[in-house]
């Protein structure tokens, strides 16, 4: 198959809009909401744009679109009735006061809904607008992570139990299955995972049924299983919301924790990395210096970075070791002009002078970074934090924690960082005892404010923060019984050796690095599915080989852990998409059965970065016989999950 | 049968060959005075639609009968549907590509048929077309441009979704013809349009007018040519011009020597130029050549792409330029290598020995002869010839060693389906070139438009496309016209159907409940296998709550919130909130698009489900976006209120905090009216109060809050630490050292202190930090540069260790205190 999911989508979103922004002759402005910002930075740049008559960019939220351009085009969500509506009134605003006669076409991602209809029609512009639909879906973030972007996914799914993103995901996944053909099988943990998988088998069902009796038609093709795919893996956020809880300890994970990643963007303070590098190197000694306090600069962190490639990853620990080395390298290579002796060695190094000066550059920002992030480590606060943390992740009894927390409390530390500590207790350890609960609440509404009586509602809501219902519910490992409908961390803990205190963090043997010793249960549950042997070894002792005995892989699905993962919460299943038997074995004998096959590895509810570490970590075991997809509703970390739940009004008279 | 001439009705015009293809004969009956009507015909030899002209005289005796419809017939005269007109005059008749039938009365409203069948959506042009009226209509594929009496021009470009545009305004003046550029010729990708206005010709598109700046108007015809690369007009001296479309080149000129006017004037293919009257045409090629012709009554013209189709009462011909790989076979005295293949033919069925004789003359070229022969084949009407064509060229292959046949076998399948399509019961007279842009997909929608089902089905699986399309066509048309019950009818077609793939029941539920048949609708949807197709019928026929059922089933979230903004409008909200009760997808929903528009609803849907906790929250979040002191307190006391009845402990202190909040602010307030401080207190939290008052000196109102609000004594102390550092109130902390006991220890004193920069005060509490190891308490004296302290500390653990440590940190007199201790330390020698 050529080209990577991760090229196809990408090249697929851009044909989509660039065709689009052809169908309004002309110049344009571009009216954009806010969450579409970003994801569409992902795969076209302004300058493209421009190319296709853009002429500026508004954002919809700022409210400031002009009547400078005739046409006027809106890219919104459809999904979301405000948005639309907020379109409409722009729309309405610049009908009634423009002298100038506007155009208007909106495009609605991913799809034209009948709700967005029905709000166009109520304001009465439905007769008077261009509508369009884009079918943005998965958004390439990187080569392996498919993204759908959905900010509101979690608290959506969680708080407000609103299903729109499984059916959003769903049709996502329908994208891969057309390309690739179906999913052999579809193995997934949690009511959300359940609910995306039996949409999935209904939509085949659908298609199957609208696929058109022509026999040479080349969509054909998706009646059978994919060849080149092994599963489809999905995970429901909520079978495991403690490790989104933990503070992340790898790199990339860092920045996200305190600088926070946006769409592969961090917008940091320039008083840190310095402001953005003027476009001439020559011109910038000219520029006065003009780092004002405040001024945020873009940097974009991804794969085209190589540095941060090799930094993401690894954990916080060693990337001093590596700024220091590739410093090193970097110096080495720079004085090797001097030890250039013929004209052709002197030529190689002008040739590589333009790669230098960008690595130089990007070991200059992370370097500052790295610093900046190693300072607020070294905080007596973060030290705290982290110990509260890993006791919890232990499994060491958390009412020891609660005089830490307290404190944290008393001498205001961001409310998120408290609540992270509340939630990671109640999720590890089945809830607060009710007069502890009581207790912080009180503590949390004087200190913080009480509008945040709303924040314990939807915490609670979100099952993140619960008073405990009985102390023995918890001990027993739910076995034999229906699907637990909690996590049950203590015994998993156990079972699935989620704590190895001995893993190197420099030279990792488990994904146990990520966390410093503690392994995301959500991907250790991935590992049930795809690293058999390599559970087993663990669950027996000893020491696991790194090199694991990769041969034995006969066994699919859950098999052999059914037992183990009942003790997570929600339903466990796994499901086999048959084709004609007798198409799937001719196409058996034509293409072998040694190719690469892909894995699709679904959170849903978001992701974060720590654990797409710990999945490439198992992808990188695992290569070259598979290849893993991370796909996602988007990435989440445990400040966002408190984002999602926090008041954000005050009692104040007004801002 | 005897073959016909290849070369009947072919005239030479210029350099190339024009012939007229009889389709069909007896259109007609003899009493449609096709003189009367206006005709206009769908392109693809599509259906023709016929008007009584208005301004025509009527006979006596028919005048009523033919007034008020306009009548549908294909090209070979079967009458297909007949619609009743009594709307305004119509002022324009017109088709798209899809062979909807467009109407436009005067009074701007415009009827789009669909399916011939006279079901039609219908909108208006708006823009003033009401008050000025409509004068006349020009179409395209896909739209039409309506020209008002007052010169304004309305342009439509879709019918879907229409959106009548008005046009860049037009000079005033005498328009005396007109035409429009479809979108897909002109440089701005919209509709324009040429008008002729008094002595010249303006340019008319969305933003302005552009004259063309001609002297010799007024011009009687403006006609646009298929590919919009030339523009024929017809002067007021009877002269046609060619000019390019650009108005920049004159290309030919003819004098047609008639002082009246034609009726038409038309394009025939890109090349040539029909100028028509009653009963004379003139067909005039480049460079002004022209030939007539003479008819013996009225004939009407009917444009296609590739030529024009003439009708009259009896005949249906077609008249196009011939194409040149039949020219080059047919053409007199031709001795092209394809002539010669077809000749072969001849010679072989006489067995003579000429046939091998000329294959070897033209061997040579003998791949391009069967080439030319195969789309030859594709450009002849007659039967006889085409198989005569296929037969040279399937000679002529069998004698090259390697050909390619599939445009062989591709030709031989076309001309079968066009063979059918173009027989008289069917009346679709496809040219070769039409079909292939019309599509087999489009040729199986116009069967099915015709109801000729089985031909369509035949199609379909001869071209193996899908034909789910005319089984649905046929189910709903059943539904619509069968009498049997409901029962049968469901049942046959659910036999009927059955197996196949992609049958929208849907659909056919649809048609079943627009007659009236809402039972058998229900009993149809059963068989729809897509819940959410299903979802808008059933809202439709008021069954509401399975709708919701099949939303929810189907997972799509706006199929569930589009039923929920149904049902809310439609239903009283008890009834309402019992349909989402047991549906708790339902009840998240409305929950979650209620909390941002419509907190009333919350409020009752929370009392009807007795959740206190809940409503009490919706109030507090008013209370949160009042902006008044007043009302915030009001909201707070209704939500403590609505706690009140409840023991469970969770509500209890729900409530209680709920009060608590309204006290504080009384209490905030009272501080904001008092204190002369700047700082505004209402909205604080209780801490960042407390801290602030500490900070700002009110130490006892910040002591007596502590009591009034029952701050824990360890956070007391916190927020005292922190708010006299704020401060730098050092005295203060002085004074609090001298305290026994804190009950968070003494270290966060020492933290705090020296964060801020006084290692002085920093160090007072050093000593009080007994509980921590001594290790720590000598790294404590250093950051406060003290070593002699940090050394004193060290002697007294008897560490002699850190001592030579600290000697290497210390520097001063501190060395030789450190050094004397460390000499007291060591063992006297």
């Amino acid at each position: 198959m050529a080209g990577s999911d991760a090229d196809h989508f990408r090249d697929q979103a851009r044909r989509d809009l660039l065709t689009l922004l052809e169908g309004a002759r002309g110049k344009k402005n571009l009216v954009i909401s806010q969450e579409l910002a970003g994801p569409v930075g992902l795969f076209v740049k302004f300058s493209v744009l421009q190319e296709y008559g853009v002429d500026r960019v508004f954002l919809l939220e700022n409210a400031n679109v002009d009547s400078s351009q005739r046409n006027v085009i809106f890219l919104v969500r459809g999904e979301k009735a405000h948005q639309v509506r907020t379109v409409a009134e722009q729309i309405k605003r610049l009908q009634n006061n423009g002298n100038a006669d506007h155009e208007f076409s909106i495009f609605l991602a991913p799809r034209r809904s009948l709700v967005s209809n029905a709000v166009l029609e109520q304001v009465g512009i439905i007769g008077d607008v261009n509508i369009a639909e884009l079918p943005l879906y998965f958004m390439p973030l990187e080569q392996d992570i498919l993204s759908l972007e959905l900010d509101d996914a979690f608290s959506d799914l969680y708080l407000h139990k609103d299903p729109g993103c499984i059916f959003l995901a769903a049709k996502a996944l329908m994208g891969i299955q057309q390309r690739h053909g179906y999913f052999p099988r579809i193995v997934g943990k949690g009511d959300n995972a359940r609910r995306l998988a039996d949409l999935l088998l209904r939509m085949r069902k659908e298609l199957d049924a609208e696929e058109s009796s022509g026999l040479a038609d080349l969509s054909a093709r998706g009646l059978l299983p994919s060849a080149n795919t092994e599963n489809l893996i999905i995970i429901d956020r909520d079978v495991d919301f403690g490790t989104a809880l933990l503070t992340q300890l790898t790199y990339e994970g860092l920045i996200d924790e305190y600088v926070g990643i946006q769409n592969n963007q961090a917008d940091v303070d320039t008083s840190i990395v310095g402001p953005a590098p003027a476009p001439q190197s020559q011109e910038s000694s000219k520029t006065p210096q003009q780092a004002k306090q405040g001024l945020k600069r873009k940097i974009q962190l991804d794969a085209s970075d190589q540095l941060f490639s090799q930094l993401r990853d690894a954990n916080f620990a060693i990337v001093g070791d590596i700024l220091n080395k590739v410093a090193r390298r970097l110096e080495t290579e720079y004085e090797s002009r001097h030890t250039a002796k013929t004209t052709g060695e002197l030529r190689e190094f002008v040739n590589r002078l333009p790669t230098y000066q960008l690595e130089h550059q990007s070991l200059r920002v992370h370097t500052n970074l790295a610093e900046e992030i190693m300072r607020l480590t070294r905080s007596e606060t973060f030290r705290k934090i982290l110990e509260v943390q890993q006791n919890n992740a232990a499994g060491a009894d958390p009412t020891y924690q609660h005089e830490t927390i307290e404190e944290l409390i008393a001498r205001d530390v961001p409310l998120k960082t408290v609540l992270r500590l509340l939630c990671l207790e109640s999720c590890m350890s089945g809830g607060l005892r009710p007069r502890d609960l009581e207790n912080f609440k009180r503590q949390i509404a004087q200190a913080y404010g009480h509008q945040h009586l709303l924040t314990f509602w939807a915490l609670e809501k979100m099952e993140l923060l619960q008073p405990r219902s009985s102390a023995t519910a918890m001990l027993l490992p739910s076995a034999g019984g229906q699907a637990g409908t909690k996590t049950n961390y203590g015994f998993l803990r156990k079972n699935l050796r989620l704590v190895i205190e001995e893993v190197s963090e420099k030279d990792p043997d488990d994904i146990s690095y990520v966390y410093s010793g503690f392994a995301p249960l959500s991907v250790r549950l991935v590992q049930c599915v795809l690293q058999k042997p390599y559970i087993l070894s663990l669950i027996k002792g000893g020491t696991p080989a790194s090199s694991v005995n990769t041969a034995s892989t006969a066994s699919p699905g859950w098999l052999g852990f059914e037992d183990l993962v009942k003790s997570a919460r929600g339903p466990t299943f796994s499901l086999v998409q048959k084709g004609d038997d007798k198409a799937v074995r001719a196409r058996q004998t034509l293409s072998g059965n040694n190719a690469t096959k892909t894995v699709y590895v679904l959170f849903l509810g978001g992701i974060t970065f720590t654990e797409i570490a710990a999945l490439r970590f198992i992808a990188a075991q695992e290569a070259p016989r598979r290849k893993i997809v991370i796909c996602t509703t988007g990435i989440v970390s445990g400040d966002r999950m408190m984002d999602a739940a926090i008041e954000q009004g005050s009692f104040a008279k007004s801002e | 049968m005897a073959p016909s001439n290849p070369l009947a009705n072919w005239q030479k015009i210029g350099d190339s060959f024009y012939r007229k293809v009889p389709l069909y004969d007896a259109i007609f009956d003899e009493d449609v005075e096709l003189e009367n009507y206006i005709v206009a015909g769908a392109p693809y030899g599509g259906a023709i639609a016929l008007y009584r002209d208005e301004t025509k005289p009527y006979r006596l005796q028919d005048a009523q009968a033919s007034r008020s419809s306009i009548d549908i017939y294909t090209c070979s005269g079967k009458q297909i549907n007949r619609i009743n007109w009594e709307q305004a005059t119509i002022r324009g008749l017109g088709w798209s590509d899809k062979e909807e039938l467009l109407v436009v009365a005067e009074d701007g409203t415009v009827r789009r048929y669909f399916g011939l069948d006279g079901e039609f959506t219908s909108f208006s042009l708006g823009n003033g077309a009401e008050e000025y009226g409509v004068r006349a209509c020009q179409f395209w594929a896909s739209g039409l441009v309506a020209l008002l009496s007052n010169n304004q021009l309305i342009a439509v470009s879709k019918y879907d979704e229409p959106r009548p545009r008005l046009l860049a305004p037009c000079p005033e003046g005498e328009v005396s013809s007109w035409s429009l550029i479809p979108p897909a010729h002109t440089l701005s990708r919209s509709v324009e349009v040429l008008l002729a206005v008094d002595k010249t010709i303006f340019l008319i598109d969305s933003n302005d007018a552009e004259d063309k700046i001609l002297q010799d108007g007024p011009f009687k015809h403006v006609s646009v040519s298929p590919t919009g690369r030339f523009v024929a007009i017809f002067t007021g001296e009877g002269k046609l011009w060619v000019v390019s479309n650009d108005f920049q080149n004159k290309f030919s000129e003819y004098d047609s020597k008639s002082r009246v006017p034609p009726n038409t004037v038309n394009w025939c293919g890109d090349d040539a130029v029909i100028l028509a009257w009653e009963d004379e045409m003139h067909l005039v090629g480049p460079n002004g050549v022209a030939s007539r012709y003479y008819y013996d009554g009225r004939f009407h013209l009917i444009p296609e792409f590739d030529g024009v189709r003439l009708m009259t009462n009896d005949t249906c011909e077609f008249l196009h330029k011939v194409a040149g790989v039949t020219e080059e076979i047919f053409r007199f005295g031709s001795s092209s290598p394809a002539s010669v293949l077809l000749d072969s033919v001849e010679q072989l069925e006489k067995k003579s020995p000429k046939a091998d004789e000329n294959i070897q003359r033209i061997r040579s070229s003998l791949p391009t002869a069967v080439d030319t022969c195969i789309k030859a084949a594709g450009h002849e009407f007659d039967a006889y010839w085409q198989k005569r064509l296929l037969k040279a060229a399937s000679f002529g292959k069998s004698v090259l060693e390697l050909y390619n046949s599939d445009e062989f076998v591709e030709m031989a399948e076309k001309l079968r389906v066009l063979t059918a399509a173009r027989d008289y019961h069917i009346g679709l007279p496809l040219s070769y070139e039409q079909y292939l842009r019309l599509t087999p997909e489009g040729l199986v929608e116009r069967l099915i438009n015709r109801h000729e089902y089985l031909l369509a089905i035949r199609v379909s699986e001869y071209l193996q496309i899908p034909a789910d399309r005319i089984y649905v066509h046929w189910a709903s048309q059943k539904v619509k016209v069968s009498t049997v019950d409901d029962e049968a009818v469901c049942k046959l077609i659910v036999q009927r159907l059955e197996g196949k793939p992609g049958i929208s029941f849907e659909i056919i539920a649809q048609a079943a409940y627009d007659e009236g048949r809402s039972h058998l609708a229900t009993q149809l949807l059963n068989h729809e296998p897509r819940a959410g197709k299903q979802v808008p019928l059933l809202l439709n026929m008021e069954e509401a709550e399975l709708a919701l059922d099949k939303a929810i089933e189907s997972g799509d979230n706006d199929l569930v919130n589009y039923v929920l903004l149904h049902l809310k409008s439609k239903l009283p909200l008890a009834s309402f909130f019992r349909m989402i009760n047991t549906r708790p997808v339902a009840s998240a929903l409305v929950e979650t698009a209620a909390r941002g528009e419509d907190t009333e609803l919350l409020k009752d849907l929370f009392y009807q489900d007795d959740r206190p906790i809940e409503g009490a929250n919706v109030l507090l979040t008013e209370a949160l976006r009042e902006t008044e002191l007043q009302r915030k307190t009001e909201k707070l006391h209704l939500a403590s209120r609505l706690l009140s009845d409840s023991k469970d402990a969770t509500v209890v202190l729900h409530q209680k905090l709920v009060s608590e909040a309204s006290q504080l602010l009384k209490v905030q307030e009272a501080l904001d009216r008092d204190l002369e401080d700047r700082t505004e207190f209402v909205g604080l939290s209780l801490n960042e109060t407390v801290y602030r008052l500490i900070r700002a000196g009110y130490g006892k109102r910040a002591h007596k809050m502590q009591g009034e609000f029952k701050i824990p004594e360890r956070t007391y102390w916190w927020l005292r630490l922190r708010a006299l550092v704020a401060k730098r109130d050092w005295g203060e902390l002085e004074e609090l050292a001298k305290t026994k006991k804190s009950p968070i220890g003494w270290e966060p004193f020492y933290n705090e202190i020296l964060g801020a920069g006084n290692t002085k005060l920093a160090s007072v509490f050093v000593p009080k930090c007994t509980n921590l190891p001594v290790a720590e308490r000598i790294e404590m004296w250093v950051k406060c540069g003290m070593i002699v302290k940090a050394g004193e500390e060290a002697q007294k653990a008897k560490d002699l260790n850190t001592l030579e440590l600290l000697r290497t940190r210390a520097s001063g007199p501190a060395i030789t205190e450190i050094e004397r201790m460390i000499n007291q330390m060591r063992p006297r020698k």
